[in-house]
């Protein structure tokens, strides 16, 4: 394995059964992992034996064993082993998950059904993960669903991100749902949840998700409440309508990775509930987890204990406490992987290696930049810039530009805010019907992709914009939100 | 619009790299292999795993094939792996690893069918010497593949070694790889000889048939071929033996330019255990995104029933003599190779004999049934006290009920015929993606854009539960699949170029649709100054991707004339949601749409002035084309641009 050059520097550890090696990584560096003996998993992800798996952007992560093994390694900035995890926890809530998950699926067939089974529920499971911020919510989810698409039986749950600060699939800003049908990697927190389609080949599917995914434009979900609630019901229509279509699909569950503020957060928390509630309407939520929260937990259990299953979860130690700086950072990594492609340079020494399971040259994306003019494409924006909340106005005040009004942006202005904005590409509208179509459709309507406007020509009128491919805008609606980014 | 192009067109066999000039890769140059040995290490590991090769097993074959592909630079060492090992195993393991350097020669060829060719003659030779008649016949069989074995359809090591081989087993009168038939009268056919290339022939056609059901001619074959073996097996002159020969290379020949009708579905396949040789690679260039299914076939040692003799119809118990029904036969034969589609129902065997041994649904309902009891046995609550109790029943879910692993990427199947079957899928999966990989190189990627409503609903990965779905790890991806359709259908048109006039070198010219100037190049090939994705459409040049946009705008359009039209002659769409009412593009919806738009005279349609709007160098027809239909209210409505 040792190529020209400077020795390389490994190391191997021997884990003992249900422990697990974390690691976190600093700006710049990558890590190489191999599996040399037994079996070993990153959230849930199995790792195949002697394949060099690359972690990098940051990456913080643990590879935990049920039985013990021994792993190699180049040197991260931090890492050690913990003995105590939740991972027994969590097992057994993929257990009881499944038991929901083969019922369903039994009552959806018509099977018979042994009598002393004939009281129990036949939903499927769905379960909202709810907890404060760095509690390790995305990490549950993806142990969850890695763990149901392992189980051999063909499950496809979907996963639903509302965490608008980590933008899942899509890029941060953004709310997304998709079908999961083989394992999902860790290796940068640049892709947390897989990677969306590209037009490259990949060996996983959860390399290539096909989300549906809507625009909120800003990392907190304070800042526009209202908009956040219709796209949760918008999701939630859509997947009862897939639901509709894919009927044994059900049986799988969903699972809800919600942000930090819908557990706790200063101001009032009516936002809060009435958001929890939104989810529990339009997923038709019957498990909650809340993860290592009591006071969230007591109350939720009054919110809704009569009515679902709201369960207290254990949180991992080895969760890490992230700064404003370094989630300013992902978001960054978030956008370049999403228009360049998972880029991590492998440590020294280390010539090859997959990444995620995938060979790094397919992880290489081109964007396309192209100048378009101004009227090619028409630029909106949700609301006004800055708005203080309804709360905060003067009694029998009005708003000027209420939360959910769609307000035209001319780039011409000055101060339109849009270079290196992050801006979105929508759908086009499904109905071409004119007597169908509403004022407040631009709401509704779900991402196509990202553009950033990298330069404005305002006395040429014409803007240069980075797309993810060739594909044309011209004629397209956009949307910006809050979030910008330079290369 | 000004598109600025990264990466170069397709180059596809290249294995050069596109150059980002946005982004260096800063690993060092892929091909990227799992790993990275030096030639004594390779040596080491690819002869420990030819040594796991001791039965024909598809999976084995395929891996060892997939690393010799990615290992070309290694070819010479996989070469002499190869023949070491074919020379050092007992007989009964010749076999496996003969299909192996198969495999490899027909699939990766360049540069492994130039290795084994300085080795392949007396190796083959020499094995056929000491294995059993079985083994022999089998070898047989793979030998006539080499004949047409090359990408180009050319014998696969060689005229020379081709013929050396076929006169070592059949003896002098055998060879037959003069392109102009084969020499006459010189030297004896075997019975053998004949049956073997009979059966080579009925098994090429009935992958046709299996390909294209309604291909009535390769079934007409397929009776005709029965019943000619019949009639071999009873016994014939050595005059009727050399015309019989004659007459099924000429079919082999005839179909030899198309061995896989073009886009063969993916076919319901349960891919076989193991390994058989196929006939010829299907070599298109640029590689269809779904690449024909490649070791699907029936093998001759499957448990398949072949067509019982007892089945046919004429040949069986008649009364008439050999002698004339072969002459008979013959001529029928004839006439279906010159008569090329006339149909001849009556030899065709029942379709249900040829196709496909499927897996019973069964199966995969027991395989739920089994797991569904294991779980509803374990003893869990979804409370917070009962979840942290501690309970290790996970790891049997997790690992000990799915013993078999993909080695590629870790991902677990049961140890049932069930589960084997979805590993194999898997592997093939993993095999196509990887030789899709390599075909690719240099193409450069894109994220594709997300799907929107109707087709995130409808993604039918339904199908996830192992029906008809082809590989393992990712269910048939509608949507995957029409991404990288389209991916590859971009890097086509910008693939095309018209060669500049003489003269206007200098000259710009704009695209009428983007009003962009062509960037001319110099084609080092055709030694000419050419225009990259470019067309010339009635008398002008256009960017060939703007002219394909602007078409599909113009579909686009009769679609949502389609929609327009339906819903004002009194079928109103209900309230059932947005998403229900877009129609499913389809060739004949479309040309629908261009006769109700034709005939009645809508004020909505607005197809003549699209049409106009093609070649109108004033308007952006590509944006709409996008599909996004004329906006009226206020909220949606482009700005308006004084220009």
């Amino acid at each position: 394995m040792a190529s020209e050059g400077a020795p390389i520097e490994t190391k191997e550890w021997i884990l003992d059964p249900e422990t697990e090696y974390r690691f976190e990584l600093d700006p710049g560096t990558s890590l190489a992992v191999k599996l040399i003996r037994g079996n070993a998993e990153v959230f849930g992800a199995e790792l195949a034996a002697n394949k060099p798996y690359l972690f990098g952007s940051e990456c913080k992560a643990a590879i935990f064993t049920w039985r013990g093994c021994t792993i190699q390694m180049s040197q991260p900035s931090t890492e050690y082993v913990a003995e105590e995890t939740p991972m027994s926890a969590y097992a057994n809530l993929h257990l009881a998950f499944e038991q929901m998950r083969v019922r369903a699926l039994r009552n959806l067939r018509g099977s018979p059904v042994p009598d002393y089974e004939r009281e129990k529920s036949t939903d499927p499971p769905r379960a909202l993960i709810l907890g404060p911020e760095n509690s390790g919510k995305t990490t549950v989810c993806k142990i969850l669903i890695n763990y149901a698409v392992r189980a051999g039986q063909g499950w496809s749950p979907l996963l639903i991100n509302t965490d608008t600060s980590e933008g899942g699939w899509a890029a941060p800003g953004a709310l997304s749902a998709a079908p999961v049908h083989s394992p999902l990697p860790t290796c940068s927190p640049a892709s947390p949840l897989g990677a969306a389609a590209t037009s490259a080949p990949t060996a996983l599917s959860s390399n290539a998700l096909l989300p549906i995914a809507y625009w909120y434009g800003h990392a907190e979900s304070k800042r526009n409440p209202l908009l956040m609630e219709r796209i949760i019901r918008n999701l939630g229509e859509n997947i009862n309508d897939k639901y509709q279509v894919d009927v044994e699909g059900r049986a799988a569950g969903l699972i809800v990775d919600t942000p930090s503020s819908f557990a706790a957060g200063p101001g009032s928390s009516d936002d809060r509930h009435r958001l929890i509630k939104a989810c529990v309407d339009a997923f038709k939520i019957n498990a909650i987890l809340v993860v290592g929260h009591e006071k969230l937990n007591v109350e939720m259990q009054r919110a809704y204990g009569s009515a679902l299953t709201v369960v207290k979860i254990p949180k991992s130690g080895g969760v890490v406490e992230l700064d404003h700086l370094y989630r300013e950072r992902v978001h960054n990594y978030q956008l370049h992987t999403y228009m360049y492609g998972q880029i991590i340079p492998p440590p020294a020494g280390i010539s090859s290696a997959s990444l995620g399971g995938e060979t790094l040259s397919d992880l290489v994306l081109s964007p396309s930049s192209t100048i378009i003019n101004f009227g090619d494409l028409s630029i909106f924006r949700i609301g006004a810039e800055t708005m203080a909340p309804s709360s905060a106005l003067p009694i029998g005040a009005a708003r000027a530009v209420s939360e959910t009004q769609a307000v035209p942006i001319d780039p011409a202005q000055p101060g339109s805010g849009l270079l290196n904005a992050v801006l979105a590409v929508l759908a086009p509208p499904a109905n071409t019907d004119e007597s169908e179509r509403y004022d407040e459709e631009i709401l509704d309507l779900p991402i196509s992709g990202f553009i950033i406007v990298t330069n404005l020509d305002i006395p040429h009128r014409k803007m240069t914009i980075l797309a993810p491919n060739q594909g044309s805008v011209i004629g397209r609606t956009a949307v910006v939100g809050s979030f910008e980014w330079q290369e | 619009m000004y598109q600025q192009q990264y990466g170069p067109p397709s180059f596809p066999q290249q294995p050069a790299f596109a150059p980002y000039p946005y982004y260096q890769q800063p690993a060092p140059p892929p091909p990227v292999p799992v790993y990275h040995p030096d030639p004594t290490t390779f040596r080491r590991d690819y002869s420990n795993q030819l040594a796991e090769l001791k039965v024909n097993s598809r999976p084995i074959i395929q891996n060892l094939s997939m690393i010799a592909q990615e290992f070309s630079r290694f070819a010479d060492i996989v070469a002499q792996c190869l023949e070491a090992h074919i020379r050092r195993v007992p007989q009964w393991m010749k076999l496996p690893a003969f299909y192996l350097l198969d495999a490899i020669s027909k699939n990766v060829y360049e540069p492994y069918a130039r290795h084994f060719a300085a080795f392949v003659v007396p190796l083959f030779l020499e094995t056929y010497g000491q294995v059993d008649e079985a083994t022999r016949s089998k070898m047989e069989e793979m030998l006539i593949t080499w004949r047409s074995g090359s990408p180009t359809n050319k014998e696969l090591f060689g005229v020379a070694a081709q013929i050396a081989i076929e006169r070592g087993v059949w003896g002098d009168g055998a060879s037959s790889n003069n392109t102009n038939g084969f020499h006459s009268g010189s030297g004896q056919i075997s019975k053998s000889q004949v049956l073997t290339e009979l059966e080579f022939t009925l098994n090429q056609k009935e992958r046709a048939v299996q390909a294209n059901p309604y291909d009535s001619t390769s079934q007409g074959h397929i009776g005709i071929l029965h019943q000619l073996r019949k009639l071999v097996e009873a016994g014939v002159s050595q005059e009727e033996l050399q015309q019989i020969l004659n007459r099924l290379r000429s079919l082999v020949r005839a179909a030899a330019p198309a061995p896989t009708p073009a886009p063969s579905p993916p076919a319901p396949v349960a891919a076989p255990a193991s390994w058989s040789p196929q006939p010829t690679y299907p070599i298109q260039a640029p590689f269809p995104p779904a690449a024909p299914p490649m070791y699907p076939f029936p093998t001759y040692n499957n448990v398949k029933t072949e067509t019982p003799p007892s089945v046919l119809p004429s040949a069986s118990g008649s009364g008439l003599s050999a002698q004339s029904s072969i002459l008979n036969l013959l001529s029928t034969l004839q006439k279906v190779v010159t008569e090329n589609g006339t149909p001849l129902g009556a030899g065709a065997p029942n379709q249900e004999d040829v196709s496909k041994p499927e897996l019973p649904p069964d199966l995969e309902r027991e395989s739920s049934r089994n797991y569904r009891d294991a779980i509803l046995a374990q003893d869990v609550k979804l409370t917070s006290a009962d979840i942290t109790r501690k309970r290790p029943g996970v790891v049997e879910f997790l690992y000990d009920r799915l013993a078999a692993q993909c080695r590629q990427c870790g991902i677990r199947f049961p140890d049932t015929t069930f589960g084997k079957k979805r590993m194999e899928d898997h592997l093939d999966m993993h095999f196509k993606q990887n030789r899709k990989a390599n075909q690719n190189i240099g193409r450069g990627h894109s994220r594709s854009w997300f799907v929107g409503v109707e087709d995130w609903v409808h993604d039918l990965s339904l199908d996830v539960k192992g029906k008809g779905r082809e590989d393992g790890a990712r269910p048939m991806n509608a949507k995957a699949a029409a991404a990288a359709e389209v991916a590859k259908r971009d890097a086509d048109l910008r693939a095309q170029y018209v060669v500049v006039p003489p003269g206007e070198e200098a000259k710009p010219v704009s695209c009428p649709i983007c009003k962009e100037p062509f960037k001319s190049e110099f084609l080092e090939d055709d030694e000419d100054w050419v225009w990259r994705n470019a067309v010339l459409k009635d008398d002008r040049v256009y960017h060939a991707t703007c002219h394909a946009d602007a078409a599909n705008g113009l579909a686009l359009r009769l679609r949502s004339e389609l929609a327009h039209l339906r819903s004002h002659s009194g079928t109103p769409e209900s309230a059932a949601g947005p998403a229900r009412v877009m129609t499913p593009p389809s060739g004949l919806k479309i040309s629908e749409a261009l006769r109700s738009v034709s005939l009645s005279p809508s004020p909505e349609s607005k197809l003549v002035g699209t049409k106009r709007k093609v070649d109108d160098t004033e308007s952006s027809v590509s944006g709409e084309g996008d599909g996004t239909p004329r906006l009226k209210k206020a909220a949606l409505a482009p700005q308006a641009t004084p220009e």
